[in-house]
């Protein structure tokens, strides 16, 4: 045990699935609970009161998730992760260009 | 799409607020389209010709000019539909700009054994006028709501409450408003002035549409029932 | 900036407008002050010992109203835009559309705040919870809101895509800032009574702090965490997720401040519903973040803005969380109207995004003076006081709410829950004197920095700061 808690991967591994199970398993709980509710509403006089805002939502959300599958069909998301590399990295360009120009402006000032 | 800046623009942007505004903007506002919204003038008349009922916000006006005839006559002239509505109107002005509403609701809810503390639960068609645009529900009570308020107490009262609220509530943590009087002296408020006699008219309209009005606390004779 | 000439003709134009900047920070710092003294006067009001009783100018409604405005437009709103002139040219490598179109704007912009202040002092409030802006304003402050679109979305759309997640929230944020404000001001004033107008105004209410103060807030951690931790946020695609949440959930979520009042009740659902999927969505992004600082989190004791950044963080869960379950109407029966909402509303305001503020200023002053810190004593200081006070006033007024609450429903005389609350109004006034004696702190630093950047320009001419 203490062998797996020193391996970072397997610390990283246990830590997951601790905190997995501490937030899903209260919340599959609660959700299945509502979801009975729900299901037991259907049949009756409310039902259409409870079914439509849901179905609405269904609705809206099946759009949604047709214009993901279009934009992944034209070549979106291929490279999703570039952005934070590149932004980093003009980080990096703007912070040494400042560096250079405070070097400059001491190298002037010493002369 | 999703990736792009148009995307970014019109989907998240404008496309996500829109579906928003339709579902839970416009929806209401279309829900209520029959129901008129009526002017103040339209309100005054109504319960002041109501055959069924005794007392009217007009009542509490004729009450407040007979008390304070002087500053009356000086504010408002005479107590007529049209000189009540211009109180009410400024009285509303006169709540928003105090930032009344932020310690007091004026709706009532149907849990918290609200009903029994306050009044009948709150309706849409009450809120169906000009005084309530832009509606002034309220998010906070460190005082009482006050939409079943008038009529509960007098202008007396009122007069005396809002010069110095410990007076009336030793509790109360209301500010003071010696502003809404003139001539005061630190024995006690002068007359009301033309923003003392409009926030007292305003006061004393709230909740005045219903047919029981007013409609008077029963928390004492409930005290020891405790939670429902 | 004042860079001799030869610097100047390399770059014609500077990147960023870094006098700008720090002017915006010191103006957000200006109305924070305001705000905090506006508190000050309504919590000494709570419990009785308010020193200015009775002047009409120093009415605690008017000032509770000036509070919270000072919060929205004046703190929150120049300090996001300050961060912004820093952040959106250095993310697209382009200066903003027009430099002096900003300092129009800035000039402007403080017109609308001083404005307001001066409105709602006058009685000329407007009758909108978080826009009491006086209504002769509002037209002033949309101009204004359209001009900041389009001098920021200049350099976004020259940008080659696919941009960086915090330019997507910037960008979504311009227009949904502009909407929201719109809707807000103009629908219930002027078209729409009574409850319709209040599910408007509901709207408006949880729009601007989730689609202004929000969007923006994300955005600026989404930049300054990476360059701070440097290392790249850990998941570019799950943060795209959270941003989607986001924009798909927030708008629809307003409702949830008028709760069991005549709206219909299928929209007062879908409002709770839609609230709790925004806290899903929220976890995801905390989730991101957690796993961007991953093996340094021994850079969050060390470095105090990365501090102030991940204590907002986690405010904001605690927040978030908290907010999951108040929107149930369970909750809602007992907290609506209780000193629970006001408590949370500190946390959201001060104790996130008031802390994110402060943090990246506590990054960024260093840079726009050219100077270290003089006192990194103090520095500790503001943090400590801010977020202990942030802490006890949280945790008070949320206890406070629970016993109010079931005074009330327990039919008690109402005097009963202001007996009930005055002890509680004690400890929040305490814990508000913490927090403002920490913001007092930090204004000392920055004189005291600014006196010792002043005097080593005095001394190296070509290394002035950005004053």
């Amino acid at each position: 045990m203490t062998a797996a808690l020193r391996n970072p991967t397997r610390r990283r591994l246990l830590t997951t699935a601790i905190l997995a199970a501490v937030i899903l398993v209260p919340a599959m709980l609660g959700f299945s609970k509502k979801f009975l509710e729900f299901l037991a509403l259907v049949g009756n006089e409310d039902g259409a009161f409870a079914v439509l805002p849901v179905l609405n939502y269904l609705l809206v959300s099946l759009g949604f998730v047709f214009l993901f599958g279009w934009a992944l069909l034209h070549g979106m998301f291929r490279n999703i992760e570039q952005p934070k590399f590149d932004m980093l990295a003009n980080e990096r360009r703007l912070d040494d260009e400042a560096r250079c120009e405070d070097e400059e402006a001491w190298d002037r000032e010493s002369f | 799409m999703f990736e792009t800046k148009s995307g970014i623009f019109l989907i998240a942007g404008l496309g996500m607020f829109a579906l928003a505004f339709l579902s839970n903007g416009l929806v209401p506002w279309l829900m209520y389209t029959n129901l008129p919204e009526k002017t103040v003038e339209e309100l005054i008349v109504e319960q002041a010709n109501d055959p069924e009922r005794a007392r009217s916000v007009l009542t509490e006006f004729r009450d407040l000019h007979d008390r304070y005839p002087e500053a009356f006559a000086r504010y408002y002239g005479e107590p007529t539909v049209e000189s009540c509505a211009v109180a009410l109107r400024e009285g509303r002005r006169v709540y928003v700009a105090e930032g009344c509403w932020h310690c007091h609701s004026q709706f009532v809810r149907p849990v918290s054994n609200e009903e029994p503390r306050w009044g009948p639960v709150a309706r849409s068609w009450e809120f169906q006028n000009e005084l309530q645009k832009p509606v002034l529900f309220g998010t906070r009570r460190v005082g009482p709501d006050l939409s079943r308020e008038g009529g509960r107490h007098s202008n007396d009262w009122h007069v005396v409450h809002f010069f110095q609220p410990r007076w009336t509530s030793p509790d109360s943590v209301m500010p003071e408003y010696p502003w809404f009087f003139d001539g005061s002296t630190h024995e006690g408020p002068g007359a009301p002035n033309r923003r003392g006699i409009a926030i007292i008219t305003y006061m004393q309209w709230l909740g005045s549409w219903l047919k029981q009005y007013p409609h008077y606390h029963q928390t004492e004779a409930l005290w020891p029932r405790g939670i429902q | 900036m004042t860079q001799d000439s030869s610097t100047a003709s390399q770059r014609a134009a500077p990147l960023v407008d870094e006098r700008l900047v720090l002017w915006y920070f010191v103006a957000a710092l200006v109305y924070f002050a305001v705000s905090l003294l506006g508190g000050l006067l309504m919590a000494a009001q709570l419990v009785h010992h308010n020193p200015l009783r009775g002047i009409e100018f120093f009415s605690p409604g008017r000032w509770r109203m000036i509070h919270t405005n000072a919060v929205a437009y004046g703190f929150i709103a120049n300090a996001f835009l300050g961060a912004l002139h820093w952040s959106i040219p250095r993310l697209t490598m382009k200066p903003v559309l027009d430099a002096r179109l900003s300092w129009f704007i800035f000039a402007a912009w403080q017109v609308v705040v001083v404005a307001t202040a001066g409105g709602i002092l006058a009685g000329q409030a407007q009758a909108l919870e978080w826009g009491e802006t006086p209504v002769w304003v509002d037209p002033l402050a949309q101009a204004g809101l359209l001009l900041v679109a389009i001098n920021f979305l200049g350099p976004i759309v020259r940008t080659p895509g696919p941009l960086y997640v915090s330019l997507w929230y910037f960008m979504a944020a311009f227009v949904w800032t502009f909407l929201t404000y719109a809707m807000g001001n103009f629908l219930p004033q002027y078209f729409v009574p009574g409850t319709g107008g209040g599910a408007i105004a509901g709207m408006f209410i949880h729009d601007l702090v989730g689609l202004f103060v929000t969007p923006i807030g994300w955005g600026l951690m989404y930049y300054f965490v990476p360059i701070l931790l440097q290392k790249p946020i850990w998941s570019h695609g799950l943060s795209l997720v959270g941003f989607w949440g986001l924009a798909f959930f927030y708008p629809l979520t307003g409702i949830h401040h008028f709760l069991y009042t005549p709206i219909p009740m299928f929209l007062q659902y879908g409002s709770v519903v839609s609230t709790i999927a925004v806290e899903f969505v929220v976890t995801t992004v905390i989730i991101n973040f957690l796993g961007t600082v991953w093996g340094s989190s021994g850079e969050v004791w060390r470095s105090l803005p990365l501090r102030w950044f991940y204590t907002g963080m986690l405010f904001y869960f605690v927040t978030c969380l908290q907010c999951a379950l108040q929107v149930t109407l369970t909750f809602q029966a007992l907290i609506h109207f209780t000193d629970w909402v006001v408590g949370h509303a500190h946390l959201v305001m001060f104790g996130v995004f008031g802390f994110w503020i402060l943090g990246y200023m506590t990054y960024l002053f260093p840079r726009l003076l050219r100077t270290d810190w003089v006192s990194p004593a103090l520095c500790e200081w503001h943090f400590g006081l801010s977020a202990g006070g942030m802490l006890v006033m949280f945790t008070d007024l949320v206890l406070a709410g629970i016993f109010q609450g079931f005074s009330w429903a327990a039919l008690l005389p109402w005097e009963d829950s202001l007996r009930t609350s005055i002890p509680f109004w004690y400890v929040r006034l305490a814990s508000g004197l913490a927090i403002i004696v920490g913001q007092v702190c930090f204004a000392v630093n920055i004189w005291w920095t600014y006196q010792a950047a002043r005097r080593r320009a005095a001394a190296e001419p070509t290394l002035a700061p950005a004053e």
